[in-house]
């Protein structure tokens, strides 16, 4: 009996240990490029490209971070504290956005606004107006990217910033009020600088997703680092060099997580005995009520609403087959699967590894589960190139002679692909709620006598309710949105909904994608969904 | 009682399409044409060989097929671009393909040196005009290489240098001309552009129809898809206001590139996939390639599309070797980039 229970102490210890050093090794391979030879083409991108690509990039992060910030953290604010029209339906329509991808949204911008695209046709024919003239400017630039981004991104930051507002000590706030505090200066004063290590963290899902992206900013011709790293490897066929410039990415992601890391470990004071009341939110009216309704509105209906007008316009303009067609059914039920389990097996894994970190895993597990988050930022082409390498390193070394068949193009490959994408989110996600459990909780179940697995799943697991659910969530909506990874590393004829998007997308047939867009966005919808129930509901101090 | 039945029927039919798609071949392919799809499944229909498909982006699937090695599952590597061919023939990925009636159909310089991959179809890459500004006799010997003459300032339409024609042009003026000269070239067809580039090859084509540019460069193909009425009824109304010129037909001849395949070196299904390559380049599957597709056939005994061979059949083309796009594919990007072309 003794003897089992130190197998099964040590099995935990080690078995999240291993599944851990198994998914960062194809990131590892990915920096490994870094020691390897350097060629003359590092000469040519210094000299001609590079700092082009810098700047955009730079750009970018740094248009799409404050607008994001904007429409998240003033979208969560009024949502936390005021009263005001459609308020009630607006709450959880607000995060709709993130079921749809940044390169459809970009697809459907360029449909709208092109000097021929439907909104400029629709202003011309409304005003009579010349048919050369175009009303919308062209979006085929870094501003139309960095609205694409901004406007699906910016949940992430509504997200983490609302729980933040939420679980905020009232007292905080009303003793602001007694200081005469007015409504702008509660807010900048006071409640901002108090959640900005939870605007930090959902910031840096977005800076990272907008890193990684390369189906945008193709589309919208914009030159990104990103777009650098497939450039050099398409085009100048050299995969070397695309992978050096892919760690330096990754190095420079680093570097964000640093800050979010450190601006995490001073959230702690921010629920440290807050007491929480029923909060009496500010009832706006006339003129005030329709400018907080338009500010929650108008980032809902450029994210999700004018893209769905705009893919129905064309799923009906081109009447296709397709729409309950086995094909798509099948892609629907591959994406289902897939997101499913990915969704189960990152957060049981976030899970446990953040759970060994909170008794003291020791530096490598902290560091290595760091690492993993890298993952997100890392195009999901690249990644893919990573897996396959790792893959058939195995292959060809164990799998060959013992299993008879190839993990390369095995579902595996794909599963693997997804948990490192995604691990940032729920880690992201499970790492918060672990730290809203004080850790006295901790010492008093122990000097009960509780074994820590006990207080796993008698006291973690139901306080983090929510945190769990959302990373589910969360890695789920990732899942059906996942392009470029699966494109590469998929089984014979396994289509997911993105991927017959994209057969379509890539050869700009857009009418004939707008089915399968429209289905990745629907099915992202139910996570996204469920998800807006869960911050209604989390509201501590409700009645 | 009855879903007893139900199922039992299910899995005799199971096990009885199991058994029929024993024979099987693989296919990796960068071309996401729904009427490629339905080759394959008339090929099944003919030979009860089960055609599986992994579609994706050429030099992805070239990088797993390289790491894959000899587990690699591939019988058929099917891509556009001579370039991507080269490259997969540089990475040894291929072998030899053996077949008489293919040597018959395929022209050499359409097929690899040893045979290593074989153009499956065509297409050129041309200027577009708009009928109701330039005559054909206005722009009669018109070649690639006038196409940096200041008189056509502001007048040009191309998209944008991370395109793999635009590359593959490139390139074959470095192998025609040499580098410096094509530098320069490039440098004066840069200041030529009329906007900056973006959008696809018929969003340029879009471009000359609506008078934002005089000329465009383009793809053969994409004018026969604007005019079969398939990208609705605006691209129709486009395609008709253009018309197509071969350039450099005093020259080297109009720019050739292909869509082509090879068969893979670990190939397990080595029989099937050269009667999938056969059945390719066959009348039936060259005539509903070039009906859905609008690219030029490779057998000689079909037709282009009237769509396309309205523009006109006879043209000269550039007879170099397609795979010279690959050699000099880097040094086309790179001297892309020393220019400015976005």
């Amino acid at each position: 009996m003794a003897l089992l229970n130190q197998f099964l102490k040590n099995m935990f210890r080690f078995a999240p240990l291993i599944f851990l050093i198994i998914l960062i090794t194809p990131l590892v391979l990915v920096l490994l490029s870094l020691f390897g030879e350097y060629n003359d083409n590092w000469n040519h991108l210094y000299n001609y490209v590079l700092p082009n690509y810098v700047v955009n990039s730079i750009l970018l992060i740094l248009g799409v971070s404050v607008l994001s910030t904007i429409l998240g953290v003033g979208t969560a604010w009024l949502m936390t504290n005021f009263d005001f029209a459609n308020k009630s339906w607006l709450e959880w329509a607000v995060i709709l956005p993130l079921a749809v991808p940044p390169y459809i949204l970009a697809y459907t911008f360029t449909g709208l606004f092109d000097s021929y695209g439907s909104a400029n046709e629709l202003v011309k024919t409304l005003f009579t107006l010349d048919e050369n003239y175009a009303f919308f400017p062209n979006v085929r630039n870094i501003f139309g990217a960095i609205i694409v981004f901004a406007f699906t991104l910016y949940p992430y930051i509504y997200l983490t910033t609302r729980m933040a507002f939420i679980n905020q000590s009232r007292s905080l706030i009303e003793a602001g009020k007694l200081l005469g505090f007015n409504n702008w200066a509660l807010f900048f004063r006071l409640a901002v600088p108090l959640v900005r290590p939870a605007l930090i963290a959902g910031l840096a899902l977005v800076i990272m997703e907008t890193l990684s992206d390369f189906g945008a900013v193709e589309h919208f011709a914009v030159q990104t680092f990103t777009t650098g790293i497939f450039r050099t490897w398409f085009g100048m066929y050299d995969l070397n060099t695309a992978m050096q410039l892919s760690s330096i990415l990754m190095i420079f992601i680093v570097f964000f997580i640093l800050i979010e890391r450190y601006e995490r470990n001073r959230m702690s004071f921010t629920y440290a005995g807050s007491t929480f009341k029923k909060t009496s939110k500010k009832k706006l009216r006339g003129f005030k009520s329709l400018c907080a309704f338009v500010f929650c509105f108008s980032p809902l209906f450029i994210g999700f609403i004018l893209p769905i007008i705009e893919l129905t316009n064309w799923a009906i303009f081109y009447p296709s087959e397709y729409f309950f067609s086995t094909n798509i059914l099948n892609s629907l039920f591959n994406t289902a699967t897939m997101g499913l389990i990915a969704g189960i097996i990152c957060t049981i894994f976030a899970l446990f590894i953040n759970f060994l970190n909170r008794f003291g895993g020791g530096n490598f597990l902290k560091l290595s589960s760091q690492f993993l988050s890298l993952g997100y930022a890392l195009p999901g082409l690249v990644l893919a190139v990573g897996i396959i390498q790792f893959f058939s390193l195995i292959d060809n070394n164990l799998t060959k002679y013992f299993l008879g068949f190839s993990l390369v193009g095995s579902l595996l490959g794909l599963v693997l692909a997804y948990i490192i994408k995604a691990y940032a989110l729920a880690n992201n996600t499970i790492e918060s709620g672990f730290q809203r459990i004080s850790n006295s909780i901790d010492d008093v179940s122990l000097s009960l006598n509780g074994s820590k697995l006990k207080i796993f799943f008698k006291v973690h697991m139901p306080l983090m309710k929510t945190s769990i659910f959302t990373s589910f969530l969360l890695v789920i909506s990732e899942v059906i949105k996942e392009l470029p990874a699966t494109l590469i590393l998929r089984p014979f004829n396994f289509d997911t909904l993105a991927v017959t998007t994209y057969i379509y997308a890539a050869e700009e047939r857009m009418y004939e994608a707008a089915s399968p867009a429209i289905m990745i966005v629907l099915t992202g919808l139910i996570p996204i969904i469920f998800l807006s129930q869960l911050i209604r509901d989390s509201r501590p101090g409700k009645s | 009682m009855k879903n007893i039945n139900v199922l039992s029927t299910l899995l005799a039919l199971s096990i009885f399409t199991n058994f029929v798609f024993l024979s099987e071949v693989n296919i990796y392919t960068s071309r996401h044409y729904d009427s490629d799809v339905m080759l394959y499944e008339s090929f099944t229909e003919l030979t009860g060989i089960k055609v599986n498909i992994i579609s994706s982006k050429s030099q992805a699937l070239i990088e797993r097929l390289r790491s894959e090695g000899s587990n690699s599952p591939a019988d058929i590597f099917i891509t556009v671009d001579a370039g991507n061919l080269w490259k997969a023939q540089n990475y040894g990925l291929f072998r030899r393909i053996n077949s008489k009636k293919i040597n018959e159909i395929v022209p050499k310089n359409l097929r690899g040196e040893n045979n290593e991959w074989i153009a499956l179809a065509k297409r050129s890459r041309v200027i577009f005009y708009n009928k109701d500004i330039y005559s054909k006799a206005d722009l009669q010997g018109l070649s690639y290489k006038d196409l940096s003459s200041p008189k056509w300032k502001n007048k040009i339409a191309i998209r944008s240098s991370n395109n793999l024609y635009n590359q593959s042009l490139v390139a074959s003026m470095i192998a025609k001309y040499g580098e410096s000269y094509t530098e320069n070239w490039a440098k004066g067809l840069v200041e030529n552009f009329a906007r900056k580039p973006q959008g696809n090859d018929r969003a340029q084509i879009i471009a000359v129809a609506n008078n934002e540019a005089d000329l465009a460069i383009a793809n053969s193909y994409y004018l026969g898809l604007m005019l079969s009425g398939k990208k609705g009824e605006k691209q129709l109304n486009a395609g008709k206001k253009v018309s197509i010129l071969f350039p450099s037909q005093n020259e080297e001849g109009a720019h050739i590139n292909i869509s082509g395949a090879g068969i893979i070196k670990s190939s397990k299904n080595y029989d099937n996939a050269i009667k999938f390559l056969e059945f390719m380049l066959s009348e039936q599957a060259q005539k509903h390639l070039v009906e859905n597709t609008y690219e030029y056939p490779i057998n000689k005994n079909v037709e282009p599309s009237a769509l396309i061979s309205q523009f006109g059949l006879n043209f000269k083309e550039n007879i170099s070797k397609v795979s010279d796009f690959g050699k000099f594919n880097s040094a086309a990007l790179k001297l892309m980039d020393r220019v400015g072309w976005q």
